[in-house]
């Protein structure tokens, strides 16, 4: 199994403030995991160095005036597009090589020169709508690189995107709401308790592209069994019954029990288990194809390093047994189920799916 | 005066220089390099000067390597958390001691220790020491062992694969090794020298004896490397194609803008490293190479009839052809003896002139076209530079002392070490890794400057130099990388982690 690792160093050049959550040192660690690893050594392991996406890709999801702002901005040197998502001299090449990234990513494994692909890139890009970001995000890489590859490739009719950060993704949800050719799900922390406060069961996509939105908002201190459960009762229904050409997954790792901003309880192990049912789907329903792409995570020292590593290996077929937490990392003891949450799903998409 | 000593796997060379360029030479035939061979050879050649320094180098190791000579080795492990730890098993005898150490160096689980390795000759690497020293010296010190070679001496580098088959390497090499030291403190001790020595590493720049024995996998080509370095240095050339006939083989080594091109890692049948290394094609012909009516054998057996062999070699054919190196009546009574004739001679030459322009060739293309020259070393150099002038599109030169290359490279080469400086502030620490890993303290929660941080990257590679038995100065030190962030603790700036990379640049010196 080759697996392809998406990185430029160029990624650890932007900083919203010195104490933001989103640092560079989110790869940084994770690079010297992985180097001392071993990982890029290995026979089935290739690290390539992407481009930064082109201006007509990003207008193929972003407005003309959005852009012009958002570079304006980078090339004077800084501004805000929110409270919390600040933009520095080196956002607008940073967002344009992210997304970039995702359109390496995407393109290597539809031309088969890998089987799978993790882009390990930051900003990432899921809260960023068409014609404004925030949370962190200024492109949504994602959507940039779908319509890429729908747009070249004969082949690629349906997407499928499966996003597990802790947070909602409200950008990516509503680029593609009327659109069948993308069906969106999204497991998240519930929005009455974290950003962006969306992600309800009942936004399910409209017009054509009803239906084709599944949002699994979960409780606080949900954990691997829970992910689990949605993995097997909601997704890999929903998403054979769809039978997608490209699996699409936005790696978030905030859902990790160290994450300082969010409140969940997934391990190293579970995220271990829920890329490995991303490729065993990816397997039956797109011959493979299988993209992954980092997303959130502010566990820096004690989640990201080995929930990276987890899905990392996972996708590069490896033997993942001995990939945890140290000893010094216990995740929380009470978990809440997923019953209720999972039953309102499947009442709520019973007219589109069959659950 | 240097003293430069190249003991290959046939013949052991000495050269004594000095400013104004060699001053004597000596070469002795020698499969196995002694005491009494080292002080016979420092006599003849040293008489008369004062000596500063003597560089060394050796094929004991490689000749133990490729003779499958060397004791196996129990690997001592401590993988912690992460892949598989059989991605590191790199002895026949692997054991896996629990504890863990984490990215920032901090212990996250206490080592246990329960091996019992097998082998008295043992490894320990540990996951992340060159972070963190203290597990793998822990380790050691609970495990019965003759021999111990320990991760975070094999060098900095983040990779614990490839430093636990180092480390294993360095185990395996370590007894070969403390042979070879020995003889050579014995003979420098006999003649009262009073001078250090010093050991030439596989890339060409060379290292104090006492850093060397921690690491003396690293030496594994220095054969080619310090024949390439000395015919830079005796022909004055920057961009050129090494050449150097042995008894055993010929290396040839591209050179470019003043050093030999190097390249990283060594293997062979289970023995790998991840040292840089001269990058030279090595064909298995020499001088001593058999001669038999089908041609080159493409094996060593003996010396050549003309050093006191029995059987023809190749050298031989060179004499039956006119050549006149050593004893001539030898090589064409042992020629005819075996049924062989001028045409057969002739033959085997032309054969290995066509081996050898491919590979000039192939060396070329690695440095991208831009040698012109071949610069010709070994004791037959004088007698084939014509016939590869002829095969090849460059100018072939034979510099004086060519016959001694090596141990003129010994003499040339200069203390060169890539120093990796990781500053943890908020836990207080700095780890420094060149040949070997160190730590010490620094103020809690300091932040630098990018100006400070290159000074203090610069400022630990002339430590680190110094402490190879090197004297660069600031002046010499180039900083290839700088990298640093804040670690931010319950939203607060508590320090930063800085990375940053130097060295001083490999050189010869004289040219």
């Amino acid at each position: 199994m080759t697996l392809e690792i998406v990185y430029h160093d160029d990624y650890l050049l932007h900083e919203h403030s010195p104490t933001h959550p989103e640092r560079r040192e989110r790869l940084m660690y994770t690079m010297d995991q992985m180097q001392e690893e071993g990982v890029f050594d290995l026979d089935m392991v290739e690290l390539v160095e992407p481009e930064a996406a082109s201006e007509e890709a990003l207008a193929r999801v972003h407005t003309p005036d959005y852009l012009d702002r958002l570079k304006e901005m980078s090339m004077r040197g800084g501004g805000s597009l929110s409270g919390d998502t600040h933009v520095s001299e080196h956002t607008w090449h940073q967002s344009r090589l992210a997304a970039g990234g995702v359109v390496r990513g995407c393109r290597d494994v539809v031309e088969d020169s890998c089987e799978s692909s993790f882009v390990m890139a930051r900003p990432g890009g899921h809260h960023a709508f068409a014609d404004r970001g925030h949370g962190f995000c200024f492109t949504n890489n994602t959507a940039v690189a779908v319509r890429e590859i729908q747009e070249s490739y004969d082949e690629v009719d349906r997407v499928l995107v499966w996003d597990w950060d802790a947070h909602h993704f409200d950008g990516t949800q509503e680029i593609f709401y009327s659109d069948p050719s993308v069906l969106t799900m999204s497991v998240h922390q519930t929005g009455r308790t974290l950003f962006p406060g969306t992600g309800y069961v009942d936004e399910v996509g409209e017009d054509e592209g009803e239906g084709f939105n599944v949002n699994v908002p979960v409780l606080p201190k949900t954990g691997d069994s829970g992910y689990l459960r949605v993995v097997e009762e909601v997704f890999e229904p929903v998403a054979r019954e769809y039978d997608p050409d490209l699996v699409f997954v936005e790696a978030g790792q905030d859902c990790h029990f160290t994450d300082p901003i969010t409140d969940l309880g997934v391990t190293a192990d579970g995220y271990r288990r829920m890329m490995e049912r991303a490729v065993d789907l990816a397997e039956d329903v797109s011959g493979g194809d299988l993209v992954a792409s980092l997303c959130g995570g502010y566990g820096i020292e004690g989640g990201l390093p080995y929930t990276n590593l987890a899905v990392v290996a996972s996708m590069a077929g490896l033997d993942t047994s001995n990939i945890r937490e140290p000893a010094v990392y216990q995740p929380p003891q009470r978990q809440p189920d997923v019953d209720d949450v999972v039953a309102k799903v499947k009442s709520t998409h019973d007219e589109y799916w069959n659950l | 005066m240097i003293v430069g000593v190249d003991a290959g796997g046939t013949n052991v060379d000495a050269a004594v220089v000095g400013e104004d360029g060699v001053q004597e030479t000596a070469k002795l035939p020698a499969e196995d390099v002694s005491a009494t061979v080292l002080r016979d050879l420092f006599r003849e050649i040293s008489d008369g000067y004062t000596v500063d320094r003597v560089v060394v180098s050796t094929t004991r190791v490689l000749n133990r390597i490729v003779q499958d000579r060397l004791p196996s080795c129990s690997s001592v492990l401590v993988p912690g958390v992460g892949l598989a730890v059989e991605h590191a098993f790199a002895a026949d005898d692997n054991q896996v001691v629990r504890g863990c150490i984490d990215h920032r160096g901090r212990v996250t689980e206490s080592p246990v220790v329960d091996a019992e390795p097998r082998h008295p000759v043992v490894a320990v690497t540990a996951k992340f020491s060159p972070r963190n020293p203290s597990v793998e010296e822990e380790v050691a010190e609970e495990l019965e062992a003759d021999v111990v070679a320990l991760g975070h001496e094999a060098g900095g580098r983040l990779d614990f694969p490839g430093r636990a088959a180092t480390t294993a390497a360095n185990a395996r090499s370590k007894p070969a090794f403390q042979e070879f030291r020995e003889a050579v403190a014995s003979a420098t001790e006999d003649l009262s020298f009073n001078a250090p020595v010093y050991v030439l590493r596989g890339d060409g720049s060379m290292v104090g004896e006492g850093k060397a024995s921690d690491a003396p996998a690293s030496t594994t080509r220095s054969g080619p490397a310090s024949s390439s370095v000395g015919l830079l240095a005796l022909s004055g050339e920057r961009d050129a194609v090494c050449v150097d006939v042995g008894g055993t083989t010929t290396d040839v080594t591209p050179a470019v803008d003043g050093y030999p091109l190097t390249r990283e890692g060594y293997e062979h049948d289970g023995f790998s490293t991840f040292y840089e290394g001269v990058s030279s094609g090595d064909l298995p012909l020499g001088g001593d190479t058999r001669v038999t009516e089908d041609g080159l054998a493409r094996r060593r057996e003996d010396y050549a009839a003309a050093f006191g062999g029995e059987a023809p070699a190749f050298t031989d054919a060179l004499n039956v052809l006119g050549a006149g190196v050593g004893d001539t009546d030898a090589s064409e009574t042992a020629f005819a003896d075996a049924g062989l004739s001028e045409a057969d001679a002739e033959t085997v030459v032309e054969e290995y002139v066509a081996e050898l322009s491919d590979a000039v060739e192939s060396a070329v293309e690695e440095a991208e076209g831009s040698p012109e020259v071949a610069v010709f070393g070994g004791a037959l150099a004088g007698c084939l530079s014509s016939r590869l002038e002829e095969e090849v599109d460059l100018d072939v030169v034979v510099p004086e002392h060519a016959d001694v290359c090596g141990a003129v490279g010994c003499a040339a080469a200069k203390v060169s070490v890539r120093t990796e400086v990781h500053v943890d502030s908020p836990r207080g620490r700095m780890t420094v890794s060149s040949v070997g890993s160190r730590s010490k303290s620094v103020e809690k929660g300091r932040r630098y400057s990018g100006e400070e941080l290159h000074d203090v990257v610069v400022e630990e590679t002339v430590e680190e130099t110094k402490a190879a038995g090197g004297d660069a100065g600031v002046e010499d030190v180039e900083v290839l990388d700088v990298r640093r962030f804040n670690v931010v603790e319950d939203g607060k700036v508590e320090g930063e982690i800085a990375d940053a990379v130097a060295r001083v640049k490999p050189g010869i010196r004289w040219l």
